[in-house]
């Protein structure tokens, strides 16, 4: 005589001998822990439990009542262990977050002459137009010497690489960028 | 060789093109996850359930292929697979490279 329990796959009911339940609750149990903080874990399990009652159907007789070991074991060998690739568990653990630093590079797209304000607004993520401000009102107290300071930066800062999808470079910053390289170029295979 | 260390040798390759089979099979037409372990099983391929569901999530959570329940006659509906418009562009990229890894295995043996 066998004790006959239910099994309940995919939310639906099946009578399952007692030996046949624990032996399913083992590998069921196996698999949760092999799926452990995959994603969609509990959908795989639910697939794997249909899969898993549509195999015992198949090996019973029509005339069964419940599942049987002998039925459920065969099931299970056809289903085999629950295997996930590992660097696919592996991404899923790694929170990969990795900002590329901002870089102090004058801006041609989109600049008034330089890009040198735009470039600094970019470093210091703030509005380019108070920096524009700030720079115009510096021009007016220092008397000229914050304009040999953007000189000077316009001179040395690194340009940007031109992003084919931004804003266009105007007339003048194309112009100054020309002539910057030029002499960079220049001065470069002089000191070499 | 024989066939055991055979087996051992190419498990890393089989491994390895597994995703691309089930792909292949699954752009064959609409499958649900049965379909796709009989028809690998009679190839290199030959998998079994415990290992295709959670590729079948994988490639679902890339994209690359998408289910639809359908009512069956017996049991309850079941999901049926098939390769979305961005996974065959990537089986078509693979194609390519297949082809590539072919020829300069072909090309370093001359």
């Amino acid at each position: 005589m066998h004790r006959i329990l239910h099994a309940s796959l995919n939310h639906n009911p099946y009578p399952i001998e007692e030996d046949a339940y624990a032996h399913l609750e083992t590998y069921l149990a196996e698999s949760a822990i092999a799926l452990a903080n995959y994603p969609d874990r509990d959908e795989i399990l639910l697939d794997l439990e249909q899969a898993i009652a549509d195999q015992c159907r198949r090996r019973q007789p029509p005339q069964a009542t419940a599942i049987t070991l002998q039925e459920l074991s065969s099931a299970l060998e056809e289903m085999g262990p629950v295997r996930i690739d590992e660097p696919d568990s592996k991404r899923i653990n790694e929170n990969v977050t990795s900002a590329a630093p901002i870089l102090f590079q004058q801006i041609s797209q989109g600049a008034w002459i330089c890009g040198v304000c735009l470039g600094i607004a970019r470093y210091l993520r703030i509005d380019v137009t108070l920096i524009r401000g700030f720079a115009a009102a510096l021009l007016l107290f220092s008397g000229g010497t914050s304009l040999l300071f953007y000189g000077v930066l316009a001179g040395i800062v690194p340009y940007a690489e031109i992003d084919p999808n931004g804003p266009p470079v105007s007339r003048i910053p194309a112009k100054l960028r020309e002539w910057i390289e030029y002499l960079r170029g220049n001065i470069a295979r002089l000191t070499r | 060789m024989n066939p055991i260390t055979e087996e051992h040798h190419f498990a890393a390759i089989k491994k390895g093109l597994l995703e691309f089979a089930v792909l292949r099979v699954v752009g064959s037409g609409e499958l649900y996850a049965a379909d796709i372990l009989t028809r690998l099983e009679k190839t290199e391929f030959a998998t079994q359930g415990g290992t295709l569901y959670p590729l079948l999530s994988k490639l679902r959570r890339e994209g690359w292929v998408n289910y639809e329940w359908q009512e069956t006659s017996l049991g309850p509906p079941r999901k049926y697979y098939r390769l979305t418009s961005q996974g065959r562009n990537h089986l078509d990229t693979l194609d390519r490279y297949w082809k590539t890894i072919d020829r300069t295995l072909l090309e370093l043996a001359s």
